[in-house]
């Protein structure tokens, strides 16, 4: 049985439907991440959780138990605010050691948890600054040493990492990644950023406006996207209207779809796609549309290509560089080609 | 930087003397009070002819100034306690809250300070009557503390509105309920603002003439009324040592407040 289960969550301010029936379910240990667009409703479906927001329709169930109806400070959920939410007027020590006071645990007790919280999460000699006086990835650590203190048995992290500059966010995230796994606790965490996803978590849930569109480990969303929206959002992808016949793609015969016959989308990924100079079969037997490069430009490892092979927009190629090669010049004829047929998905044409 | 222009420098010139001049007005009475309290002879001149301490030494023989500052300072005290007791929930309200006729709420707590002080005590007064309550310093604690309520309010309000509400979710996340997470989180943070509406309602209290002059007691009177009845019959030099201790002691009042929470708080 998972260990966090949402149910149906539907949340409207006024008009507007801010979650719109979001149902999700989290193995006990595992992370999951909330990815999706500003102003999806990440962050609200996040405290539906916590219990700042009550939904206007489902269950939240955690270990089994139904906590919609609980007040926030009766629910073992700890979360970690988008800015830190520190207490301006306690020190570190005194931050952290608030839970447990609330407990009314012994004061050796209280003393002696605080200090191993913050040595967990490297902060041990700061205990008496104040968090005006630390840097943004320090209160981070406090942030995260508040709510760890208490044992909880899941944690929320709205975006923790959205302050930190990208080597802090680097270094920041994998040691959040070993200690979540080293303390075991079910986790969620809320993020805009697809390589944090990717990076951090057993299952991703893509977000938009309200509803998941998919929700799978990151590598199965990144080869088979549900839609072109989740192909966009999670690295680039080209959408190509195509036609269908006898269970093929038209342009890229290689490509078999267990659809009927007439238009329909298709996701293939530019690095899923190769090119050769001229009009011959690029070498992967899996020959697809004669095109004209209509812009290059090379990238150390890669090169990426943008052609005109007869599509509404430019097809988009990246192909592997080898040392010395020079891209193609603008205007050259070229043959694409398919790499791995298997990792394309026609879909339905004009999903979104 | 760039260097001044004459017009600059002639608009600068301008406006320090303006501001100096505005300073002026507002510091030189103070400043001529407490020099005529030092005049040794028996009525008020400027500049003082002498140096003496005598009328400082008249006040304290005098039984009846000695009381009602007594008087004073005890009403103060209430004033600023049961501001403090009143105002804090209803700024509270007023902030946080959510309920139909908040704004008018808001502008009825508010509107005492648009009212003159007078109105406010010979309403009171006739209010008082209505019931067969006597003028008396209790009716006077009652009336300056409607008087002075939306000092306290205005500033804890704009504290409190300067407060990030994610603290108290915080705080609720960890587990405290909502009086110890006010307890824990609001009141620390609030509280150099409450020392500073206190203060100054504890001024504005202790200084108040219009609303204390129809609601005072008889006997008893507060320092303000008891000072205004000694004008009238008396032009020693006493009444600028009274109020050259009045200006000394609201001085020290704002230093504190200065010192504590910074006077820039009192302003927002
Ligand atoms: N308390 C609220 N009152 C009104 N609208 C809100 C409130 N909280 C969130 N919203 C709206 O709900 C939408 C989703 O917000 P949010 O969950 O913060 O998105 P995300 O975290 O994905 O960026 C936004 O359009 C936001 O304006
Ligand atoms: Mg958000």
């Amino acid at each position: 049985m998972p260990h966090i289960v949402m149910e149906s969550i539907i949340k409207s301010y006024g008009d507007v439907r801010v979650l719109d029936g979001c149902s999700l379910s989290v193995e006990k240990g595992q992370v999951m991440t909330l990815l999706g667009p500003s102003g999806c409703g990440k962050t609200t479906l996040l405290r539906t959780l916590a219990g700042f927001v009550e939904p206007d329709a489902g269950r939240v169930l955690v270990g089994g138990i139904d906590i919609t109806a609980l007040p926030p400070n009766r629910r073992s959920v700890g979360y970690v605010f988008q800015n830190y939410a520190l207490f301006p007027h306690l020190t570190v020590a005194e931050n952290v050691a608030y839970g447990l006071k609330v407990r009314r645990r012994p004061g050796p007790e209280i003393k002696d948890r605080v200090a191993r919280a913050l040595d967990i999460v490297s902060l041990g000699p700061l205990g008496d600054r104040y968090p005006a006086q630390l840097s943004g990835g320090q209160q981070q650590r406090v942030a995260i040493a508040r709510v760890l203190v208490l044992e909880p048995d899941v944690l929320l992290l709205d975006e923790p990492f959205n302050a930190l500059d990208a080597k802090l966010r680097l270094s920041m995230q994998t040691e959040l990644r070993k200690l979540i796994e080293r303390l075991g606790i079910t986790s969620i965490f809320v993020t805009h950023d697809q390589s944090e996803a990717m990076m951090l978590s057993d299952q991703v849930a893509v977000m938009r406006a309200g509803t998941f569109e998919q929700v799978a480990p990151p590598l199965a969303i990144y080869d088979r996207p549900a839609n072109p929206f989740v192909a966009t959002f999670i690295g680039r992808a080209n959408i190509l209207p195509v036609g269908l016949r006898a269970g093929a793609v038209v342009d890229f015969p290689a490509v078999v779809a267990e659809r009927p016959d007439g238009p329909a989308d298709l996701i293939v990924r530019p690095e899923n796609l190769t090119l050769a100079a001229g009009r011959i079969d690029p070498g992967t037997g899996q020959s697809g549309p004669p095109g004209t490069v209509l812009f290059a430009i090379a990238q150390g490892p890669t090169i990426e290509y943008e052609v005109d092979a007869g599509f509404p927009e430019p097809l988009r190629v990246t192909v592997n560089r080898r040392s010395g090669e020079v891209p193609l010049a603008a205007g050259s004829p070229v043959s694409i080609g398919v790499i791995d047929p298997a990792a394309c998905r026609v879909i339905e044409r004009g999903t979104p | 930087m760039k260097a001044m222009t004459w017009s600059d420098r002639l608009w600068t010139a301008l406006f320090v003397l303006l501001a100096g001049f505005a300073l002026l007005l507002l510091v030189a009475p103070s400043l001529v009070v407490i020099a005529i309290s030092f005049e040794p002879r028996a009525y008020i001149s400027f500049p003082p002819s002498g140096f003496s301490l005598k009328w400082y030494q008249s006040l304290l023989q005098n039984r009846q100034l000695t009381d009602s500052i007594w008087v004073s300072l005890t009403i103060s005290v209430y004033v600023a306690l049961i501001g403090l007791v009143l105002g804090v929930p209803a700024a509270f309200a007023a902030v946080r809250g959510t309920f139909p006729g908040k704004a008018s709420l808001n502008a009825f707590l508010l509107s005492p300070q648009m009212m003159p002080g007078m109105v406010i005590g010979i309403a009171s007064l006739f209010f008082g009557a209505y019931f067969a309550f006597r003028a008396s310093n209790a009716m006077l604690v009652a009336a300056l503390s409607v008087f002075c309520l939306p000092f306290v309010i205005r500033i804890t309000m704009a504290r409190l509105a300067g407060l990030d509400p994610r603290l108290d979710e915080a705080s609720a996340n960890l587990g405290a309920g909502k009086l110890e997470t006010f307890a824990r989180v609001t009141l620390p943070q609030l509280g150099p603002a409450l020392l500073a509406a206190g203060a100054f309602t504890f001024i504005e209290a202790f200084d108040n003439v219009t609303v204390a002059l129809f609601t005072s007691d008889v006997r008893g009177r507060p320092l303000p009324v008891e000072l205004y009845y000694l004008v009238q019959n008396d032009s020693t030099p006493a009444i600028a040592a009274i109020s050259a201790i009045e200006i000394g002691l609201s001085f020290l009042v704002m230093l504190v407040v200065a010192r504590t929470v910074g006077l820039e708080r009192l302003g927002r």
